[in-house]
Protein backbone atom coordinates (compact mmCIF):
# COMPACT_ATOMS: atom_id res chain seq x y z
CA UNK A 1 0.00 0.00 0.00
CA UNK A 2 1.28 3.45 -0.93
CA UNK A 3 0.66 6.45 1.26
CA UNK A 4 -0.20 9.13 -1.30
CA UNK A 5 -0.33 11.87 1.36
CA UNK A 6 3.42 11.71 1.82
CA UNK A 7 5.64 14.29 0.18
CA UNK A 8 7.52 12.56 -2.64
CA UNK A 9 4.99 9.67 -2.59
CA UNK A 10 6.32 8.58 -5.98
CA UNK A 11 10.07 8.34 -6.05
CA UNK A 12 12.54 7.11 -8.64
CA UNK A 13 16.00 5.69 -7.96
CA UNK A 14 18.61 5.46 -10.73
CA UNK A 15 21.08 2.59 -10.35
CA UNK A 16 20.47 -0.72 -8.59
CA UNK A 17 23.94 -1.30 -7.16
CA UNK A 18 24.67 -1.55 -3.42
CA UNK A 19 23.73 2.06 -2.67
CA UNK A 20 20.71 2.12 -5.02
CA UNK A 21 19.30 -1.06 -3.45
CA UNK A 22 19.81 0.26 0.08
CA UNK A 23 18.23 3.61 -0.76
CA UNK A 24 15.25 2.00 -2.59
CA UNK A 25 14.59 -0.14 0.49
CA UNK A 26 14.74 2.84 2.87
CA UNK A 27 12.34 4.87 0.69
CA UNK A 28 9.91 1.96 0.19
CA UNK A 29 9.95 1.22 3.91
CA UNK A 30 8.67 4.77 4.53
CA UNK A 31 5.48 4.02 2.53
CA UNK A 32 6.55 5.51 -0.79
CA UNK A 33 6.36 3.86 -4.23
CA UNK A 34 9.84 3.41 -5.70
CA UNK A 35 10.70 2.84 -9.35
CA UNK A 36 14.32 1.75 -9.76
CA UNK A 37 15.89 2.34 -13.15
CA UNK A 38 18.90 0.35 -14.26
CA UNK A 39 19.75 -0.18 -17.93
CA UNK A 40 21.27 -3.56 -17.02
CA UNK A 41 18.41 -6.08 -16.55
CA UNK A 42 20.79 -8.39 -14.66
CA UNK A 43 21.42 -5.70 -12.05
CA UNK A 44 17.66 -5.22 -11.59
CA UNK A 45 17.45 -8.87 -10.61
CA UNK A 46 20.44 -8.85 -8.25
CA UNK A 47 19.28 -5.53 -6.76
CA UNK A 48 15.80 -6.82 -5.98
CA UNK A 49 17.28 -10.05 -4.62
CA UNK A 50 19.57 -8.01 -2.34
CA UNK A 51 16.59 -6.07 -0.94
CA UNK A 52 14.67 -9.32 -0.38
CA UNK A 53 17.63 -10.95 1.39
CA UNK A 54 18.08 -7.93 3.64
CA UNK A 55 14.36 -7.88 4.53
CA UNK A 56 14.33 -11.65 5.11
CA UNK A 57 17.12 -11.14 7.64
CA UNK A 58 14.93 -8.56 9.37
CA UNK A 59 12.01 -11.00 9.47
CA UNK A 60 14.26 -13.73 10.92
CA UNK A 61 15.40 -11.35 13.69
CA UNK A 62 11.83 -10.21 14.39
CA UNK A 63 12.45 -6.63 13.18
CA UNK A 64 9.51 -6.76 10.77
CA UNK A 65 6.66 -9.15 9.88
CA UNK A 66 6.35 -11.16 6.68
CA UNK A 67 3.43 -8.91 5.68
CA UNK A 68 5.55 -5.81 6.16
CA UNK A 69 8.35 -7.36 4.09
CA UNK A 70 5.93 -8.17 1.29
CA UNK A 71 4.48 -4.65 1.42
CA UNK A 72 7.95 -3.08 1.11
CA UNK A 73 8.86 -5.37 -1.80
CA UNK A 74 5.47 -4.60 -3.39
CA UNK A 75 6.31 -0.90 -3.45
CA UNK A 76 9.55 -1.44 -5.40
CA UNK A 77 9.39 -1.81 -9.21
CA UNK A 78 12.47 -2.35 -11.34
CA UNK A 79 12.64 -1.03 -14.88
CA UNK A 80 15.11 -0.64 -17.74
CA UNK A 81 12.92 2.03 -19.40
CA UNK A 82 13.62 5.66 -18.45
CA UNK A 83 10.02 6.59 -19.45
CA UNK A 84 8.83 4.77 -16.32
CA UNK A 85 10.22 7.69 -14.27
CA UNK A 86 7.53 9.98 -15.74
CA UNK A 87 5.48 11.49 -12.94
CA UNK A 88 8.06 10.85 -10.21
CA UNK A 89 8.12 13.71 -7.67
CA UNK A 90 11.66 12.86 -6.59
CA UNK A 91 14.47 11.08 -8.40
CA UNK A 92 17.53 9.89 -6.47
CA UNK A 93 20.51 9.31 -8.75
CA UNK A 94 22.83 6.55 -7.44
CA UNK A 95 24.76 5.65 -10.59
CA UNK A 96 28.51 5.22 -11.10
CA UNK A 97 30.78 7.93 -9.61
CA UNK A 98 31.66 9.45 -12.96
CA UNK A 99 30.87 13.04 -13.78
CA UNK A 100 30.15 12.47 -17.48
CA UNK A 101 27.85 9.52 -16.81
CA UNK A 102 26.02 11.32 -14.03
CA UNK A 103 25.50 14.50 -16.08
CA UNK A 104 24.05 12.52 -18.96
CA UNK A 105 21.73 10.54 -16.67
CA UNK A 106 20.59 13.63 -14.79
CA UNK A 107 19.66 15.49 -18.00
CA UNK A 108 17.76 12.47 -19.32
CA UNK A 109 15.93 11.78 -16.06
CA UNK A 110 14.91 15.43 -15.63
CA UNK A 111 13.36 15.44 -19.09
CA UNK A 112 11.16 12.45 -18.09
CA UNK A 113 10.26 13.47 -14.54
CA UNK A 114 9.15 16.98 -15.48
CA UNK A 115 9.75 20.50 -14.23
CA UNK A 116 8.25 20.17 -10.77
CA UNK A 117 10.29 17.13 -9.75
CA UNK A 118 13.14 17.38 -7.27
CA UNK A 119 16.30 15.63 -8.48
CA UNK A 120 19.06 14.60 -6.06
CA UNK A 121 22.41 12.87 -6.41
CA UNK A 122 23.93 10.39 -3.97
CA UNK A 123 27.46 11.31 -5.02
CA UNK A 124 30.16 11.24 -2.37
CA UNK A 125 33.03 12.48 -4.51
CA UNK A 126 31.71 14.99 -7.06
CA UNK A 127 30.65 18.61 -6.69
CA UNK A 128 26.87 18.92 -6.45
CA UNK A 129 27.09 22.52 -7.66
CA UNK A 130 28.91 21.35 -10.78
CA UNK A 131 26.42 18.52 -11.47
CA UNK A 132 23.54 21.01 -11.06
CA UNK A 133 24.70 22.79 -14.22
CA UNK A 134 23.61 19.72 -16.23
CA UNK A 135 19.97 20.42 -15.31
CA UNK A 136 17.58 23.00 -16.79
CA UNK A 137 16.26 23.81 -13.27
CA UNK A 138 19.34 23.62 -11.03
CA UNK A 139 17.46 25.20 -8.12
CA UNK A 140 15.47 21.97 -7.78
CA UNK A 141 18.65 19.90 -7.44
CA UNK A 142 20.64 18.95 -4.32
CA UNK A 143 22.82 16.20 -2.89
CA UNK A 144 21.35 13.45 -0.70
CA UNK A 145 24.33 11.51 0.58
CA UNK A 146 23.55 8.14 2.21
CA UNK A 147 26.18 6.07 3.99
CA UNK A 148 26.68 2.38 3.34
CA UNK A 149 24.73 0.33 4.35
CA UNK A 150 21.94 2.86 3.78
CA UNK A 151 19.40 0.70 5.62
CA UNK A 152 21.39 0.88 8.86
CA UNK A 153 23.29 4.15 8.95
CA UNK A 154 21.38 6.78 10.91
CA UNK A 155 22.67 9.86 9.11
CA UNK A 156 22.02 11.30 5.66
CA UNK A 157 23.82 14.44 4.49
CA UNK A 158 21.62 16.95 2.66
CA UNK A 159 24.04 18.85 0.43
CA UNK A 160 23.08 22.38 -0.47
CA UNK A 161 24.55 23.37 -3.84
CA UNK A 162 25.04 27.06 -4.59
CA UNK A 163 21.92 26.90 -6.79
CA UNK A 164 19.66 24.86 -4.47
CA UNK A 165 16.36 26.49 -3.45
CA UNK A 166 15.89 26.67 0.34
CA UNK A 167 12.42 25.04 0.11
CA UNK A 168 14.03 22.01 -1.56
CA UNK A 169 16.49 21.70 1.33
CA UNK A 170 13.61 21.85 3.81
CA UNK A 171 11.61 19.16 1.98
CA UNK A 172 14.64 16.89 1.85
CA UNK A 173 15.28 17.32 5.57
CA UNK A 174 11.66 16.29 6.26
CA UNK A 175 12.07 13.35 3.90
CA UNK A 176 15.14 12.09 5.76
CA UNK A 177 13.34 12.51 9.09
CA UNK A 178 10.41 10.46 7.72
CA UNK A 179 12.93 7.62 7.23
CA UNK A 180 13.65 7.77 10.96
CA UNK A 181 17.12 9.14 10.23
CA UNK A 182 19.02 12.30 11.15
CA UNK A 183 19.47 14.87 8.38
CA UNK A 184 22.64 16.94 8.49
CA UNK A 185 22.60 19.93 6.12
CA UNK A 186 26.10 20.48 4.76
CA UNK A 187 27.97 22.73 2.36
CA UNK A 188 29.02 21.50 -1.06
CA UNK A 189 32.68 21.04 -0.21
CA UNK A 190 34.91 18.13 -1.19
CA UNK A 191 33.91 15.27 1.12
CA UNK A 192 30.94 17.30 2.44
CA UNK A 193 31.16 16.90 6.23
CA UNK A 194 31.74 13.26 7.23
CA UNK A 195 34.24 12.40 4.50
CA UNK A 196 35.99 15.75 4.98
CA UNK A 197 36.67 14.56 8.53
CA UNK A 198 37.27 10.86 8.00
CA UNK A 199 39.30 10.60 4.78
CA UNK A 200 42.46 12.26 6.16
CA UNK A 201 42.23 10.00 9.23
CA UNK A 202 41.99 6.88 7.07
CA UNK A 203 44.88 8.02 4.86
CA UNK A 204 46.97 8.73 7.95
CA UNK A 205 46.29 5.22 9.30
CA UNK A 206 47.29 3.62 5.98
CA UNK A 207 50.58 5.57 5.90
CA UNK A 208 51.46 4.74 9.52
CA UNK A 209 50.61 1.09 8.92
CA UNK A 210 52.90 1.12 5.88
CA UNK A 211 55.57 2.76 8.08
CA UNK A 212 55.38 -0.15 10.52
CA UNK A 213 53.74 1.49 13.56
CA UNK A 214 51.89 -1.75 14.41
CA UNK A 215 50.14 -4.68 12.72
CA UNK A 216 46.82 -4.03 10.95
CA UNK A 217 45.06 -6.13 13.58
CA UNK A 218 46.64 -4.22 16.49
CA UNK A 219 45.78 -0.82 14.96
CA UNK A 220 42.13 -1.87 14.65
CA UNK A 221 42.06 -3.43 18.13
CA UNK A 222 43.61 -0.33 19.73
CA UNK A 223 41.07 2.07 18.23
CA UNK A 224 38.11 -0.21 18.93
CA UNK A 225 39.02 -0.90 22.56
CA UNK A 226 40.53 2.52 23.23
CA UNK A 227 37.75 4.61 21.69
CA UNK A 228 34.77 2.25 21.44
CA UNK A 229 34.60 2.35 17.63
CA UNK A 230 32.49 -0.46 16.15
CA UNK A 231 35.05 -0.96 13.39
CA UNK A 232 38.75 -0.30 13.28
CA UNK A 233 39.97 2.00 10.47
CA UNK A 234 41.49 -0.80 8.38
CA UNK A 235 38.39 -3.01 8.71
CA UNK A 236 36.33 0.05 7.74
CA UNK A 237 38.48 0.63 4.65
CA UNK A 238 38.01 -3.00 3.61
CA UNK A 239 34.26 -2.57 3.97
CA UNK A 240 34.10 0.76 2.10
CA UNK A 241 36.20 -0.76 -0.69
CA UNK A 242 39.79 0.33 -1.24
CA UNK A 243 38.99 1.39 -4.82
CA UNK A 244 36.03 3.48 -3.60
CA UNK A 245 38.09 5.21 -0.89
CA UNK A 246 40.98 5.79 -3.32
CA UNK A 247 38.64 7.41 -5.82
CA UNK A 248 36.91 9.59 -3.23
CA UNK A 249 40.08 10.81 -1.55
CA UNK A 250 41.81 11.44 -4.90
CA UNK A 251 38.81 13.51 -6.05
CA UNK A 252 39.03 15.57 -2.85
CA UNK A 253 42.79 15.96 -3.35
CA UNK A 254 42.34 17.19 -6.92
CA UNK A 255 39.71 19.67 -5.80
CA UNK A 256 41.72 21.05 -2.87
CA UNK A 257 45.40 20.08 -3.35
CA UNK A 258 45.32 19.38 0.39
CA UNK A 259 47.95 16.68 1.07
CA UNK A 260 45.74 15.22 3.82
CA UNK A 261 43.61 13.82 0.97
CA UNK A 262 46.50 12.49 -1.11
CA UNK A 263 46.02 8.76 -1.61
CA UNK A 264 48.89 6.99 0.20
CA UNK A 265 51.21 4.98 -2.08
CA UNK A 266 50.30 1.67 -0.40
CA UNK A 267 46.60 2.29 -1.09
CA UNK A 268 47.23 3.03 -4.76
CA UNK A 269 49.35 -0.09 -5.05
CA UNK A 270 46.72 -2.26 -3.41
CA UNK A 271 44.07 -0.93 -5.79
CA UNK A 272 46.40 -1.48 -8.76
CA UNK A 273 46.98 -5.06 -7.59
CA UNK A 274 43.23 -5.63 -7.45
CA UNK A 275 42.96 -5.69 -3.64
CA UNK A 276 39.57 -4.03 -3.21
CA UNK A 277 38.69 -5.10 0.34
CA UNK A 278 35.84 -7.23 1.63
CA UNK A 279 34.05 -7.43 -1.72
CA UNK A 280 36.83 -9.51 -3.27
CA UNK A 281 38.31 -10.93 -0.09
CA UNK A 282 41.65 -9.10 -0.30
CA UNK A 283 42.42 -6.04 1.73
CA UNK A 284 44.12 -4.81 4.89
CA UNK A 285 42.30 -7.36 7.04
CA UNK A 286 40.17 -9.27 4.51
CA UNK A 287 41.93 -12.45 3.42
CA UNK A 288 44.68 -12.00 6.04
CA UNK A 289 45.33 -14.71 8.61
CA UNK A 290 45.16 -13.17 12.11
CA UNK A 291 48.60 -13.12 13.76
CA UNK B 1 59.99 -16.61 36.07
CA UNK B 2 56.25 -16.19 36.11
CA UNK B 3 55.97 -16.16 39.90
CA UNK B 4 55.51 -12.42 40.09
CA UNK B 5 53.30 -11.69 43.09
CA UNK B 6 54.12 -8.15 44.21
CA UNK B 7 53.57 -5.03 42.15
CA UNK B 8 54.50 -1.43 42.95
CA UNK B 9 52.51 1.44 41.48
CA UNK B 10 54.28 4.81 41.63
CA UNK B 11 52.09 7.91 41.67
CA UNK B 12 48.62 8.17 43.21
CA UNK B 13 46.98 10.40 40.61
CA UNK B 14 44.08 9.35 38.38
CA UNK B 15 46.08 6.86 36.30
CA UNK B 16 48.10 5.49 39.23
CA UNK B 17 44.93 4.93 41.27
CA UNK B 18 43.24 3.22 38.32
CA UNK B 19 46.25 0.97 37.76
CA UNK B 20 46.51 0.14 41.49
CA UNK B 21 42.84 -0.85 41.35
CA UNK B 22 43.54 -3.21 38.45
CA UNK B 23 46.54 -4.80 40.24
CA UNK B 24 44.86 -5.38 43.61
CA UNK B 25 41.69 -6.68 41.93
CA UNK B 26 43.81 -9.19 39.95
CA UNK B 27 45.20 -10.54 43.25
CA UNK B 28 48.65 -8.93 43.30
CA UNK B 29 50.01 -7.52 46.52
CA UNK B 30 50.10 -3.86 45.49
CA UNK B 31 52.55 -1.38 46.99
CA UNK B 32 51.00 1.97 46.19
CA UNK B 33 53.56 4.78 46.43
CA UNK B 34 53.26 8.54 46.44
CA UNK B 35 55.75 10.96 47.94
CA UNK B 36 52.86 13.16 49.12
CA UNK B 37 50.85 11.64 51.96
CA UNK B 38 47.67 13.56 51.16
CA UNK B 39 47.83 12.39 47.53
CA UNK B 40 48.35 8.85 48.67
CA UNK B 41 45.36 9.01 51.03
CA UNK B 42 43.17 10.32 48.21
CA UNK B 43 44.45 7.59 45.90
CA UNK B 44 43.82 4.78 48.42
CA UNK B 45 40.34 6.18 49.10
CA UNK B 46 39.74 6.20 45.34
CA UNK B 47 40.69 2.55 44.98
CA UNK B 48 38.59 1.47 47.98
CA UNK B 49 35.70 3.59 46.73
CA UNK B 50 35.86 1.82 43.38
CA UNK B 51 35.58 -1.57 45.10
CA UNK B 52 32.66 -0.37 47.28
CA UNK B 53 30.79 0.83 44.18
CA UNK B 54 31.51 -2.47 42.44
CA UNK B 55 29.82 -4.23 45.38
CA UNK B 56 26.79 -1.95 45.30
CA UNK B 57 26.52 -2.47 41.51
CA UNK B 58 26.69 -6.23 42.03
CA UNK B 59 29.94 -6.57 40.03
CA UNK B 60 31.85 -7.89 43.04
CA UNK B 61 30.75 -9.68 46.21
CA UNK B 62 31.79 -8.42 49.65
CA UNK B 63 34.49 -11.04 50.16
CA UNK B 64 36.09 -10.26 46.80
CA UNK B 65 36.09 -6.54 47.56
CA UNK B 66 37.61 -7.11 51.00
CA UNK B 67 40.25 -9.43 49.52
CA UNK B 68 41.19 -6.80 46.91
CA UNK B 69 41.37 -4.04 49.53
CA UNK B 70 43.71 -6.07 51.75
CA UNK B 71 46.08 -6.44 48.79
CA UNK B 72 46.61 -2.68 48.68
CA UNK B 73 49.40 -1.20 50.82
CA UNK B 74 50.06 2.54 50.71
CA UNK B 75 53.68 3.66 51.13
CA UNK B 76 55.38 7.06 51.08
CA UNK B 77 59.00 5.86 51.14
CA UNK B 78 60.38 4.57 47.86
CA UNK B 79 62.60 1.98 49.62
CA UNK B 80 59.42 0.23 50.82
CA UNK B 81 58.82 -1.10 47.31
CA UNK B 82 62.13 -3.02 47.32
CA UNK B 83 60.60 -6.49 46.94
CA UNK B 84 58.29 -5.62 44.03
CA UNK B 85 58.49 -7.94 41.00
CA UNK B 86 56.88 -5.39 38.68
CA UNK B 87 57.11 -1.62 39.06
CA UNK B 88 54.56 0.52 37.21
CA UNK B 89 55.60 4.15 37.09
CA UNK B 90 52.59 6.49 36.72
CA UNK B 91 53.84 9.84 38.01
CA UNK B 92 53.31 13.20 36.28
CA UNK B 93 53.92 13.31 32.54
CA UNK B 94 57.31 14.99 32.97
CA UNK B 95 60.43 13.45 31.46
CA UNK B 96 62.91 14.83 34.04
CA UNK B 97 60.78 13.59 36.94
CA UNK B 98 60.32 10.14 35.43
CA UNK B 99 64.05 9.77 34.73
CA UNK B 100 64.87 10.90 38.26
CA UNK B 101 62.59 8.23 39.74
CA UNK B 102 64.10 5.57 37.49
CA UNK B 103 67.58 6.50 38.72
CA UNK B 104 66.40 6.16 42.33
CA UNK B 105 64.90 2.74 41.53
CA UNK B 106 68.36 1.51 40.44
CA UNK B 107 69.45 1.53 44.09
CA UNK B 108 66.31 -0.11 45.46
CA UNK B 109 64.66 -2.75 43.29
CA UNK B 110 65.68 -6.33 42.59
CA UNK B 111 67.72 -7.14 39.51
CA UNK B 112 64.94 -9.28 38.06
CA UNK B 113 62.09 -6.75 38.41
CA UNK B 114 60.22 -5.53 35.34
CA UNK B 115 59.98 -1.75 35.08
CA UNK B 116 56.91 -0.34 33.35
CA UNK B 117 56.25 3.27 32.48
CA UNK B 118 52.70 4.50 31.88
CA UNK B 119 53.32 7.41 29.57
CA UNK B 120 50.97 8.71 26.91
CA UNK B 121 53.15 11.24 25.12
CA UNK B 122 56.79 10.74 26.15
CA UNK B 123 59.33 8.44 24.54
CA UNK B 124 59.84 5.12 26.33
CA UNK B 125 63.47 5.19 25.20
CA UNK B 126 63.98 8.64 26.73
CA UNK B 127 62.42 7.60 30.05
CA UNK B 128 64.42 4.35 30.10
CA UNK B 129 67.64 6.34 29.68
CA UNK B 130 67.23 7.36 33.32
CA UNK B 131 67.69 3.73 34.40
CA UNK B 132 70.83 1.61 34.52
CA UNK B 133 68.61 -1.25 33.30
CA UNK B 134 66.93 0.01 30.12
CA UNK B 135 66.65 -3.60 28.92
CA UNK B 136 63.98 -4.17 31.60
CA UNK B 137 61.99 -1.00 30.89
CA UNK B 138 58.77 -1.39 28.85
CA UNK B 139 56.14 1.23 28.00
CA UNK B 140 52.64 0.18 29.10
CA UNK B 141 50.01 2.77 28.24
CA UNK B 142 46.71 2.20 30.06
CA UNK B 143 43.50 3.98 29.04
CA UNK B 144 41.47 6.06 31.45
CA UNK B 145 39.57 4.78 33.45
CA UNK B 146 42.06 1.92 33.78
CA UNK B 147 39.80 -0.48 35.73
CA UNK B 148 37.14 -0.34 32.98
CA UNK B 149 39.19 -0.10 29.80
CA UNK B 150 40.63 -3.37 28.51
CA UNK B 151 43.30 -1.90 26.25
CA UNK B 152 46.98 -1.51 27.10
CA UNK B 153 49.43 -0.32 24.43
CA UNK B 154 52.86 -1.94 24.83
CA UNK B 155 55.92 -0.16 23.42
CA UNK B 156 59.53 -1.23 23.66
CA UNK B 157 62.32 1.30 24.06
CA UNK B 158 65.39 0.92 21.89
CA UNK B 159 67.14 -1.20 24.53
CA UNK B 160 64.20 -3.26 25.82
CA UNK B 161 65.07 -6.96 25.96
CA UNK B 162 62.86 -9.46 24.21
CA UNK B 163 62.34 -11.43 27.46
CA UNK B 164 61.14 -8.26 29.22
CA UNK B 165 58.67 -7.56 26.41
CA UNK B 166 57.30 -11.11 26.48
CA UNK B 167 57.07 -11.15 30.29
CA UNK B 168 55.19 -7.83 30.13
CA UNK B 169 52.62 -9.10 27.63
CA UNK B 170 52.13 -12.21 29.80
CA UNK B 171 51.77 -10.10 32.94
CA UNK B 172 49.17 -7.79 31.33
CA UNK B 173 47.26 -10.88 30.20
CA UNK B 174 47.10 -12.01 33.85
CA UNK B 175 45.32 -8.69 34.58
CA UNK B 176 42.67 -9.49 31.98
CA UNK B 177 43.95 -6.77 29.65
CA UNK B 178 44.13 -6.93 25.84
CA UNK B 179 47.53 -5.79 24.60
CA UNK B 180 48.55 -4.28 21.30
CA UNK B 181 52.19 -3.83 20.35
CA UNK B 182 53.28 -0.48 18.97
CA UNK B 183 56.53 1.24 18.09
CA UNK B 184 57.91 3.84 20.51
CA UNK B 185 56.55 6.77 18.52
CA UNK B 186 54.73 9.88 19.79
CA UNK B 187 51.12 9.04 20.70
CA UNK B 188 51.55 5.29 20.13
CA UNK B 189 48.38 4.17 18.29
CA UNK B 190 45.31 5.68 19.97
CA UNK B 191 46.54 9.23 20.60
CA UNK B 192 48.48 9.22 17.33
CA UNK B 193 45.18 9.03 15.44
CA UNK B 194 42.77 10.55 17.97
CA UNK B 195 44.51 13.92 18.35
CA UNK B 196 44.57 14.95 14.64
CA UNK B 197 41.02 13.61 14.29
CA UNK B 198 39.76 15.76 17.18
CA UNK B 199 41.70 18.77 15.91
CA UNK B 200 40.15 18.40 12.46
CA UNK B 201 36.64 18.20 13.97
CA UNK B 202 37.31 21.36 16.02
CA UNK B 203 38.65 23.13 12.91
CA UNK B 204 35.53 22.08 10.96
CA UNK B 205 33.36 23.56 13.70
CA UNK B 206 35.39 26.77 13.72
CA UNK B 207 35.14 27.12 9.95
CA UNK B 208 31.37 26.69 9.95
CA UNK B 209 31.12 23.29 8.27
CA UNK B 210 28.61 22.27 10.91
CA UNK B 211 27.46 22.89 14.47
CA UNK B 212 28.59 21.07 17.62
CA UNK B 213 25.38 19.05 17.47
CA UNK B 214 25.38 18.36 13.71
CA UNK B 215 29.01 17.22 13.66
CA UNK B 216 28.48 14.94 16.67
CA UNK B 217 25.30 13.54 15.05
CA UNK B 218 27.03 13.03 11.69
CA UNK B 219 29.99 11.19 13.25
CA UNK B 220 27.96 8.91 15.50
CA UNK B 221 25.35 8.22 12.81
CA UNK B 222 27.66 7.69 9.84
CA UNK B 223 30.74 6.12 11.47
CA UNK B 224 29.33 4.17 14.41
CA UNK B 225 31.44 5.98 17.00
CA UNK B 226 29.94 5.68 20.50
CA UNK B 227 30.00 9.46 20.93
CA UNK B 228 30.81 12.44 18.76
CA UNK B 229 34.12 14.34 18.95
CA UNK B 230 32.77 17.19 21.09
CA UNK B 231 31.06 14.96 23.68
CA UNK B 232 34.35 13.08 23.95
CA UNK B 233 36.46 16.25 24.26
CA UNK B 234 34.17 17.48 27.04
CA UNK B 235 34.82 14.25 28.97
CA UNK B 236 38.58 14.24 28.30
CA UNK B 237 38.83 17.93 29.23
CA UNK B 238 39.93 20.70 26.87
CA UNK B 239 43.01 21.40 29.01
CA UNK B 240 44.10 17.76 28.76
CA UNK B 241 43.49 17.74 25.00
CA UNK B 242 45.56 20.92 24.68
CA UNK B 243 48.45 19.43 26.69
CA UNK B 244 48.52 16.12 24.84
CA UNK B 245 48.16 17.75 21.42
CA UNK B 246 50.86 20.32 22.15
CA UNK B 247 53.30 17.68 23.41
CA UNK B 248 52.76 15.59 20.29
CA UNK B 249 53.15 18.67 18.10
CA UNK B 250 56.42 19.56 19.81
CA UNK B 251 57.83 16.14 18.94
CA UNK B 252 56.39 15.74 15.45
CA UNK B 253 56.28 19.37 14.21
CA UNK B 254 53.28 18.35 12.13
CA UNK B 255 50.55 21.05 12.20
CA UNK B 256 47.79 18.44 12.28
CA UNK B 257 48.70 17.85 15.93
CA UNK B 258 48.59 21.49 17.01
CA UNK B 259 45.34 22.40 18.81
CA UNK B 260 43.18 24.81 16.76
CA UNK B 261 42.92 28.36 18.21
CA UNK B 262 39.44 27.67 19.58
CA UNK B 263 40.96 25.29 22.16
CA UNK B 264 43.14 28.02 23.64
CA UNK B 265 40.14 30.36 23.91
CA UNK B 266 38.07 27.70 25.64
CA UNK B 267 40.86 26.90 28.10
CA UNK B 268 41.42 30.61 28.79
CA UNK B 269 37.71 31.02 29.50
CA UNK B 270 37.74 28.04 31.88
CA UNK B 271 35.39 26.05 29.65
CA UNK B 272 37.24 22.78 30.15
CA UNK B 273 34.33 20.40 29.59
CA UNK B 274 32.23 18.35 31.96
CA UNK B 275 34.43 18.93 34.98
CA UNK B 276 33.73 22.68 34.90
CA UNK B 277 30.11 22.37 33.75
CA UNK B 278 30.83 23.94 30.38
CA UNK B 279 32.81 22.96 27.30
CA UNK B 280 31.29 22.47 23.87
CA UNK B 281 28.06 21.70 25.76
CA UNK B 282 26.81 22.81 29.18
CA UNK B 283 26.22 20.42 32.07
CA UNK B 284 24.32 20.52 35.34
CA UNK B 285 26.18 17.43 36.57
CA UNK B 286 29.97 17.73 36.55
CA UNK B 287 30.66 14.12 37.59
CA UNK B 288 32.43 11.83 35.15
CA UNK B 289 31.62 8.19 34.52
CA UNK B 290 28.62 8.40 36.88
CA UNK B 291 30.97 8.12 39.85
Amino acid sequence: MIDSHLDFARTGVVGFGTMGAGIAQVVARSGRAVTVLDLDAGRLETGLAAVRTFLDGGVARGKLTENERDAVLGRITGTTDVHDLAGAELVIEAATENSGTKREILARVTAEAGDSAVIVTNTSALSVTDLATALPRPERFAGLHFFNPAQLMRVVEVVRALQTDESVVERLVSLVESFGKDAVVVKDRPGFLVNHLVMPYLNDVIQEYDDGLATAEDIDTALKLGLGYKLGPLELLDLIGLDVHDHATTSAYEATRDPAYASPPLLRQMVAAGHHGTKNGRGFRAGQVPA
Amino acid sequence: MNQRSTVAVLGAGTMGSGIATVMSRAGYRTLFYDVDEANLRRGVAGVNGFFDRSVSLGKLDREQALEAKTKLVGVTELREIADADVIVEAVFENLALKKEIFALLDEIISTSALIHTNTSTLSVTAIASGSRHPERVVGTHYCNPAPLMKLVEVANGRHTADWAHKATVGFLGSLGKTTVVTKDRPGFIVNRFLIPWENRCIAALESGLGTTESIDAAVTGALGHPMGPFRLLDIVGLDIHQQVATRLYEQLRDPRFFPPPMVERMVAAGDLGRKTGRGFYTYDDTRLFGS
